[in-house]
């Protein structure tokens, strides 16, 4: 059957074939111009919305930033540095807060994430189910930290376990390491899914053989598992940070004083409440500085895990 | 050496029992991390059946339906257009990104992806005054929608981009030579195809959208109070039942729409994205 409706061969030479070919390519080139902008044609009203939406604002978060509260809503604004002074000796502390609570949270994320993200790939037949139950902290922090903080109020659902182990559940609340809990609980996915990933190309034979060879089990991790798996430890632990930077509700509800002091929380409260828009978007650019470098390390050492 | 020539039984029985014991371990921890993600939302469900006067029952959710119902329809509302937004824009950018290759594609992919790595609060803070101060637009639903649209996007976007990527080009080229032209083959071959990618955006869009509260607070008006941002207001005023109610609420219709999506579409499309 296919033989009787194979093509005979056609004989015929090089300079001919070319002929009959090149008016076809003329009349083709409008074809193929049109095609070309067919790509970008088609992505530009994304691209629209996105230069309106989001480059356009960032942009004018700049311009503002350099403004002052005390001329912003009259005429003749006056442009300097001054918010950026304030955020850099002022509110220097509040800087240092974010990044000390962000690094810390992803500490504890690659702790916990690292032998879950293990046992995950190397064990667990039922991924369906981790992958529901991991669907909780998608909803975002605030049901995460109204949940939390229900936990360790007197009569709360554990109480009779927390009395057994001798913990004082309000002493634990407004406190750094319940605040840090709460934000690693949010960012633990990412983790695992970072860590997972670079895990599960590592072949397990290469564990199998380091073991025969006499490796005991830290050997194994220290020689081969985390030196092929430093990409995607790397590339979770600065997702991690990117996410945990940008906290706001979770020392709110979980934080104490100290912890109140991210830089999140005091942007919102002088762009709301102070109306003090300059000071408001330099922390924000100060932010965003920080979140975009660390983004950008992550998406470099994941070799675009996001598809990107 | 001499394990393998005679393997002794009580030496293999030893090993046995520590297997056994490391399965349990495995599986305990992650089962512990996996009932710490249940918890708050457990912890969330028994506080709102709490009645004052002690005892449980359904008394809080009976107000949660008074003004919360407006909040709510606001929020399926907001979510709704967004994702129709969302599907009408990256459907053809992610089909121009694959099948169409074009100079300075990467450097468009990133700007595309630059909202959804910009902390919230500064989002919220730069469309805040940019609302108010450059585009003289009012507090509106439109102005919410187009933040949401923005910030979620790109979640939309990578799915899709990854569906079209794993499928074969076999599949175009086959409706082609028996006479299909782009439109026909796009609806009839490659949409369906690209069904459970469309559906992994839809759902993030939606869980996502649907819970977002932060730069909502910073962007809604009077009239556009979310249901998010209605439960985040309460909590900063106290703890009632009536307010674990609406949270409880919240991770509910968020979980069940999960659910029904793996339970259709399996969890394989949110790869790269959130899940492992």
């Amino acid at each position: 059957m296919a033989r009787a409706i194979a093509p005979r061969p056609i004989e015929m030479s090089a300079t001919t074939a070319a002929e009959a070919i090149r008016p076809a390519i003329t009349q083709n080139k409008r074809k193929v111009w049109i095609g070309r902008l067919i790509g970008p044609g088609l992505a530009l009203p994304a691209a629209v919305v996105t230069i309106l939406f989001s480059l356009v604002p960032i942009g004018y978060l700049v311009l503002v930033s350099l403004t002052h509260k005390s001329d912003f809503f009259f005429g003749n604004r006056d442009y300097s540095l001054a918010n950026y002074d304030l955020v850099f000796n002022r509110y220097w502390q509040n800087v240092v807060v974010t990044v000390r609570l962000g690094l810390l949270a992803s500490i504890l994320n690659l702790v916990w994430g690292y032998p879950f993200a293990y046992i995950l790939i190397r064990r667990v037949r039922y991924r369906e189910v981790v992958r529901t139950f991991m669907a909780f902290p998608l909803f975002g922090p605030l049901y995460l930290a109204f949940g939390l903080y229900y936990i360790l109020l007197p009569g709360g659902p554990l109480a009779g376990l927390l009395d057994f182990l001798h913990i004082k559940g309000t002493s634990l609340l407004y406190s750094e390491p319940m605040t840090l809990f709460g934000m690693a609980l949010f960012t633990f996915p990412f983790m695992v899914m970072n860590v997972g990933a670079a895990l599960s190309n590592v072949d397990p034979m290469l564990e199998e053989a380091a073991k025969t060879l006499g490796a005991k089990p830290w050997q194994v991790f220290l020689r081969v598992l985390f030196p092929l798996s430093r990409s995607g430890i790397l590339a979770g632990f600065l997702m991690c940070f990117g996410w945990n930077i940008g906290v706001f509700i979770v020392p709110i509800l979980l934080g104490g004083l100290p912890q109140q002091r991210v830089l999140s929380l005091i942007l919102q409260q002088k762009a709301m409440s102070q109306f003090d828009y300059g000071l408001a978007a330099a922390m924000g650019i100060v932010l965003m500085f920080i979140a975009f470098a660390v983004t950008w390390l992550s998406l470099k050492f994941s070799r675009g895990a996001l598809g990107a | 050496m001499s394990a393998i020539a005679a393997p002794s039984t009580r030496r293999s029985g030893f090993r046995f029992r520590r297997r056994w014991i490391g399965d349990i371990l495995a599986h305990g921890y992650i089962w512990f991390w996996l009932a710490l993600f249940a918890l708050p939302f457990v912890a969330t469900t028994i506080h709102s059946l709490e009645l004052p006067e002690g005892g449980y029952g359904f008394e809080a959710y009976r107000f949660a339906f008074g003004s919360f119902k407006y909040d709510l329809l606001t929020s399926f509302k907001v979510t709704g257009l967004t994702i129709l937004i969302n599907l009408l824009l990256s459907v053809p950018a992610a089909y121009a990104f694959v099948r169409y290759p074009f100079p300075g594609k990467g450097a468009l992919l990133s700007i595309l992806n630059l909202s959804l790595y910009t902390p919230a609060a500064v989002m919220g803070l730069s469309l805040l005054i940019t609302y108010a101060f450059l585009f003289h637009i009012p507090r509106s639903v439109t102005g919410l929608v187009a933040a949401y649209v923005v910030g979620s996007y790109p979640l939309m976007l990578i799915p899709i981009i990854v569906a079209l990527r794993d499928l074969p080009m076999v599949y175009e080229e086959a409706a082609k030579t028996l006479g299909a032209n782009r439109l026909q083959s796009l609806i009839r071959i490659e949409l369906p195809l690209l069904g459970p990618g469309i559906s992994a955006g839809v759902l993030l869009t939606f869980v996502i959208i649907f819970n977002e509260f932060l730069v909502t607070l910073f962007i809604a008006g009077p009239n556009t109070q979310t249901a998010a941002l209605r439960v985040y207001g309460l909590t900063r005023t106290g703890f009632l039942p009536t307010t674990a109610a609406l949270a409880a609420i919240m991770q509910l219709v968020s979980f069940i729409v999960v659910l029904s999506f793996f339970k259709f579409f399996g969890s394989r499309y949110l790869k790269g994205t959130y899940l492992i």
